[in-house]
């Protein structure tokens, strides 16, 4: 009964994948115009891979970015949820505001986010001249683009995590909380021994789909710096996608793009181990 | 969003009725003129043609005024605009499966025609069709060194010269004449922009406005984003100082090859020009390492700085703002070898994979879209348009009359400096080579790196020529 539907998975996700892995062994191109040219490379495109430079100085910036975009999402989602959760009068309010932004295309949050901090006319970056915080050009200087690009990706995207959070935080009997403020306890040690436990499963589900993300996000950082400067926000999505259509090295791009999912499956096994560990995951 | 999108959105070029086009009004002396309207214009009547395009202004004026080409032959044509990049990716696609389904292709040289040369058709066949109508006034009438740099791909003529964007010296006419006398006085040479204006007075100047005004906050703005514009922007110095990428350099940006032989900017000259380069970037705006050409045509406009080095077609834009007849506009200034102004022209190709009769029809389009008196339509319309590419156009009256500052055709303005930069001594040919995608990366990455990230320039350029040549080998990498 199910070998229809798993037919047509497999034609729409095996299928691809065999195709593409047959891609990375080979020196495929489209270059020339007279169709996608190929010959028998073997593992040539994987050893170039690993002995190229580029692609480790992108997967470098690709764990700084993850860790940066994501911790922060993660911190300041669930504050942002604690808030909201909090808030008596106007929470779907205050809810919606706070979503507004994960509902934007990524792409125009990049030329938006370039056009507030453009040295000529961005209302960013004028304020931040203005108040004397910073005078320089933001996306002009290595770390100051690459803190912009992970400012806007947070801007996004925390609403997201807050989003799942508050999904926890509503599931939580009010009783307990109830009892132990009844006890005594403090806010912050009901946030720490009832509320934290009771959502951890929710923040690593939270931490997941947002790892997901991360690992191949491209749209803000090709719209706001290209990845510079100097390759300083040239994370390896960025780099892949370089490969395949602007220099049309289909095979290495492949095979570029097979260690990215490699390395996600990794991480979602990581996360969904911990979550089999809490038992949350049969 | 490219340099001719925003040219479109800002509403730039003549407000006013585009030219009146009439199908059958005899054509030039001995050819098929575009406005003859002959039977063999009408051969494919009831055919649609499909144009994909670079969201330029002269495709935005073409695509307002399609209705006597419609007359003229009964094709009609769909014309899909987009980002360059876009472009050919979608091209490359096309051509990868054969499909066929773009007839008439902006084939940018570099990006496009050179990567994919092979997907074209050479338009001599067409020309040597006696059942198809010739180019009016024949190849002749473009611009040589423009029709060899869009045209041509080896031996091979793939396009017609459709629009013309070059980089010149774009200054503010008003403050130069207002500081002029301190300006002399102070550096000891005459700063209006001439023939014997130096990269070196360049700075000099740029660095007298930083230090001595308060009308622009910075003397000079450049477009040094990681990007292409940061290559274009390089590349006019590095010509100007004798480097170049390869060995024969412009004559491989001039024809076009597979084989360009092994990179050059490891010379004594590239490093040179990278150390100026270097220089001008560490006085200009500090915006400059975050600006492409459209960032810097809304600064310069925006009264940021008193000149830059900039394509000719921003003047549309900034001739009908608050800055109208206050801008000059000279060939760059030269090196110890030339004054090398950069060219970004580009041609519209036949797509060799459409069926015979679309190619024809595509054909009958670019005859059409190339002709003097669609370039004439261009220059006059309202909704963008570019620089003619054919040498008659600028002998016209109507055009000859409107080259002065006040004129209510903003595109030419800039004709006296351009025309002087198409000469041969004086145009700037970036390779074009398959690999030229790859290799245009590695050049703006290494140039950013020595910008903002202290990489000297000697390491910049030996580690570009290193990776370069790997490129041309086919070699892929990550850069």
């Amino acid at each position: 009964m199910m070998l229809p539907a798993l037919v047509i998975l497999a034609a729409i996700s095996i299928l691809p994948l065999f195709y593409i892995i047959w891609m990375s062994l080979n020196n495929l191109t489209l270059l020339g115009g007279t169709g996608i040219s190929s010959h028998w490379t073997g593992l040539g495109n994987w050893g170039l891979m690993f002995t190229d430079p580029g692609v480790w100085a992108g997967w470098l910036a690709m764990v700084i970015y993850f860790i940066a975009t994501v911790g922060l999402e993660i911190i300041l989602g669930l504050v942002a949820a604690l808030v909201i959760h909090e808030v008596v009068w106007g929470k779907n309010l205050a809810l919606s505001l706070i979503l507004i932004p994960m509902f934007i295309a990524p792409v125009i949050v990049g030329l938006l986010g370039r056009f507030l901090v453009n040295p000529t006319y961005g209302l960013y970056a004028w304020v931040l001249r203005e108040s004397g915080i910073y005078g320089g050009n933001i996306l002009g200087g290595s770390v100051s683009a690459f803190v912009a690009v992970v400012l806007m990706d947070v801007w996004e995207w925390t609403p997201l995590v807050a989003l799942i959070t508050l999904a926890g935080l509503v599931s939580i009997q009010p009783q307990i909380l109830e009892a132990a403020k009844v006890d005594g306890a403090s806010y912050l040690e009901r946030l720490r021994h009832i509320v934290l436990p009771s959502i951890a499963g929710i923040i690593i589900v939270a931490l997941l789909i947002r790892s997901m993300d991360a690992l191949r996000y491209f749209d803000i950082i090709w719209q706001a710096t290209n990845g510079g400067p100097a390759n300083a926000t040239k994370i390896i999505p960025l780099r892949l996608y370089e490969s395949a259509f602007r220099f049309f090295h289909l095979g290495y791009a492949a095979t570029i793009g097979l260690l990215m999912l490699a390395v996600s499956i990794l991480v979602a096994n990581l996360f969904t181990g911990i979550l089999r560990q809490r038992g949350l995951l049969r | 969003m490219t340099r001719r999108g925003f040219l479109r959105i800002t509403g730039a070029g003549l407000a006013g009725a585009s030219l009146p086009w009439l199908a059958g009004c005899g054509g030039g002396s001995g050819s098929s003129g575009a406005s003859a309207g002959g039977r063999e214009w009408k051969r494919f009547s009831g055919m649609t043609i499909n144009f994909i395009s670079e969201n330029t202004a002269p495709t935005s004026a073409i695509a307002a005024n399609l209705t006597p080409f419609k007359k003229l032959t009964g094709i009609s044509v769909t014309i899909q605009q987009l980002e360059l990049t876009s472009l050919a990716q979608r091209v490359a696609l096309d051509f990868g499966s054969h499909s066929g389904e773009y007839q008439v292709i902006y084939a940018d040289p570099y990006q496009v025609m050179a990567p994919l040369h092979d997907g074209f058709t050479d338009l001599k066949e067409f020309m040597e069709d006696s059942s198809l109508p010739s180019v009016p006034k024949g190849t002749g009438d473009f611009i040589p060194t423009q029709l060899d740099a869009a045209g041509h791909f080896g031996d091979r003529l793939l396009a017609l010269p459709y629009d013309a964007p070059t980089m010149i010296w774009c200054y503010r006419k008003d403050l130069f004449e207002k500081y002029h006398n301190r300006m002399q006085e102070d550096l000891g040479f005459d700063p209006i922009p001439s023939d014997s204006s130096t990269w070196e007075q360049y700075y000099r100047i740029a660095k007298w406005f930083n230090d001595n005004q308060d009308d622009v906050p910075y003397g000079a703005g450049h477009q040094a984003k990681q990007h292409d514009a940061l290559m274009c922007d390089f590349s006019n110095v590095l010509w100007a100082y004798g480097g170049d990428y390869f060995e024969k350099g412009q004559k491989v940006g001039k024809l076009g090859t597979t084989d360009p032989g092994p990179s050059t900017l490891d010379s004594p000259e590239a490093i040179e020009a990278a150390k100026l380069y270097k220089k001008l970037i560490e006085i200009a705006h500090p915006g400059s390492t975050s600006w492409d050409w459209n960032d810097l045509g809304e600064a310069f406009g925006a009264e940021e700085c008193a000149m830059c080095p900039e394509w000719h077609e921003f003047a549309a834009a900034w001739e009908v703002g608050s800055l109208k007849g206050n801008i000059g506009y000279a060939r760059l200034p030269k090196g110890p070898a030339r004054s090398a102004n950069h060219y970004g022209g580009t041609g519209i190709a036949v797509n060799r994979y459409a069926s015979e009769d679309q190619q024809k029809a595509a054909w009958l389009f670019v005859v059409w879209a190339t002709s003097p008196e669609a370039q004439l339509m261009d220059l006059k319309s309202s909704v963008g348009g570019g620089t003619p590419t054919r040498t008659s156009v600028y002998q016209m009256p109507e055009v000859k009359h409107n080259k002065n500052p006040l004129t209510n055709m903003p595109n030419i303005v800039t004709a006296p400096a351009v025309l002087e930069a198409w000469e041969p001594q004086n145009i700037g040919l970036r390779p074009k080579i398959p690999s030229w995608n790859q290799c245009d990366t590695i050049i703006y990455s290494q140039v950013s790196q020595m910008l903002t990230a202290g990489k000297n320039p000697e390491d910049a350029m030996r580690d570009a020529k290193i990776e370069i040549d790997q490129a041309v080998k086919g070699v892929p990498s990550a850069i």
